[in-house]
């Protein structure tokens, strides 16, 4: 079967039978996925940090990275498939953004990111139908174009499904 | 069901491991001390024909990206910077250690040689970025080495990791370090602790293996050490590069503001930093590895 494997800040999409795109080992970071049913697309992207502000450069260079630059060039890309460009009609799925065992909010990166992508997601009139968001355990995370199914997997525990 | 580890098997089980080598030990005793230079360095690479062969091909692996190749030891020392030197130092010597495959903790292979160097990266950029006056190398040698002795115990902790994973989520433990010491009478900073002992790491980095979940217990001369490496780690975890189930499961110690000066926005440029050098340097390890 094929794989696009995503690294971080990499983002990527499919509309091929027997195809998956798989992302490992997020941590803090979160894979937002979009499943087209009209043109039977899917597509995810591997954000790491909240904002692009921090260093433009890097988001000039891989969009990916930021939450506020990584889902209008997931959008694009998937407008390549034929798919809406403003996400209409799309289906969103988040994971991953855990955090370690933090009683303040500092540490909380993964808190961040997940709230940083529901703003920019509203601002496309998006919203997810379905989230595997904290908890202080990473996730590698893979999603088939035939089903539209998102597998999870992490060291100690059985795999489970969004 | 899961066996204790006695004081005597973990020396034991010390004893099975290679010491590290003459000049492996001289480079970290150069590194911790203050008024050290570069070359002393170079002299002690110098006495050791395999390093500096190890230390010519990391410089001149394709993840660097040189036009020219670096022939002369001096100009490959200055370019890699020291940290790098001595962490290709002590990756050979523990290489069995680093190696190890993490069963205890369903790790995959090289996932701990991976956490440490991520590790490493991270505990030298908290350092550079709060403006502390720890040096960086140290830093970085320190987060090399700070989860060794999870190499010593992972074998007695085979079988365990979903079964304490629950007992986390119910609270029937704090973190993963009091699973592993109510499970086998060994927690990993402790077990990699008697092996700096053995081995006669410098106090700090002995240090820093010992309390880098506790680092409120570290002697007050190394807390800030210490603080820096622990930060190290959880960034390191953070970015997914832990060593298996026990990844994110262990508590931060938010006192670090104290000993750790970071700005709010510090911690995502440090980690996007972290993710750079650790994809340039993990590249030219393996390039060059054998
Ligand atoms: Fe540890
Ligand atoms: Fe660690």
């Amino acid at each position: 079967m094929g794989q696009i494997i995503l690294g971080v800040g990499d983002y990527g999409a499919s509309n091929q039978s027997g195809e998956e795109v798989k992302t490992f080992a997020l941590g803090s970071c979160v894979s937002v996925v979009f499943l087209d049913p009209k043109t039977r697309t899917i597509g995810m992207v591997h954000v790491a940090l909240p904002e692009s502000s921090i260093n433009k450069a890097k988001s000039a260079e891989k969009p990916g990275y930021f939450a506020d630059t990584g889902i209008p060039a997931l959008l694009a890309q998937m407008a390549k498939f034929g798919c809406n460009p403003k996400g209409k009609g799309m289906v969103v799925k988040l994971c991953g953004g855990a955090n370690v065992m933090d009683t303040n909010d500092t540490f909380q990166i993964g808190k961040r990111n997940a709230l940083s992508i529901k703003k920019i997601l509203w601002k496309y009139g998006m919203g997810a139908v379905a989230e595997d968001l904290g908890g202080n355990f990473s996730r590698t995370v893979s999603v088939s174009v035939d089903t539209g199914e998102i597998i999870l997997s992490s060291p100690g525990r059985p795999n489970w499904k969004l | 069901m899961t066996e204790k580890i006695t004081p005597e098997e973990i020396q034991k089980i010390i004893s099975s491991v290679p010491l590290l080598s003459a000049s492996a030990n001289q480079l970290l005793q150069a590194t911790t001390d203050p008024d050290h230079d570069l070359m002393q360095i170079v002299n002690v690479v110098k006495t050791d024909a395999t390093l500096t062969a190890r230390v010519l091909k990391v410089v001149n692996s394709a993840a660097f990206g040189l036009i020219n190749e670096i022939t002369s030891l001096d100009r490959a020392i200055s370019y890699l910077g020291e940290r790098l030197v001595v962490g290709i130092a002590i990756g050979d010597c523990a290489a069995q250690l680093f190696d190890k495959e993490l069963k205890g903790y369903e790790g995959e292979h090289g996932a701990l040689w991976r956490h440490d160097l991520r590790t490493a990266i991270a505990s030298r950029e908290v350092v550079t970025q709060s403006n502390s006056t720890i040096n960086p190398d140290l830093a970085f040698t320190a987060g090399l080495l700070h989860d060794i002795g999870k190499a010593l115990i992972s074998d007695y902790l085979q079988g365990t990791a979903s079964d304490v994973l629950q007992k986390i989520e119910n609270n029937e433990f704090s973190d993963y370090l009091a699973a592993e010491e109510e499970l086998i009478g060994f927690d990993h900073p402790r077990a990699g602790y008697e092996l700096a002992l053995v081995w006669k790491l410098p106090e700090p980095i002995a240090e820093v293996i010992r309390f880098h979940h506790t680092p409120a217990e570290a002697s007050e001369e190394f807390r800030e050490l210490v603080y820096a490496v622990h930060l190290g780690d959880n960034i390191a975890m953070m970015g997914g590069c832990g060593t298996g189930a026990d990844s994110m499961q262990y508590m931060l110690d938010t006192n670090y503001t104290q000993y750790v000066d970071l700005h709010p926005n510090a911690l995502a440029n440090i980690m996007l930093v972290v993710n750079e050098d650790y994809e340039k340097l993990e590249r030219s390890f393996s390039e060059a590895g054998e």
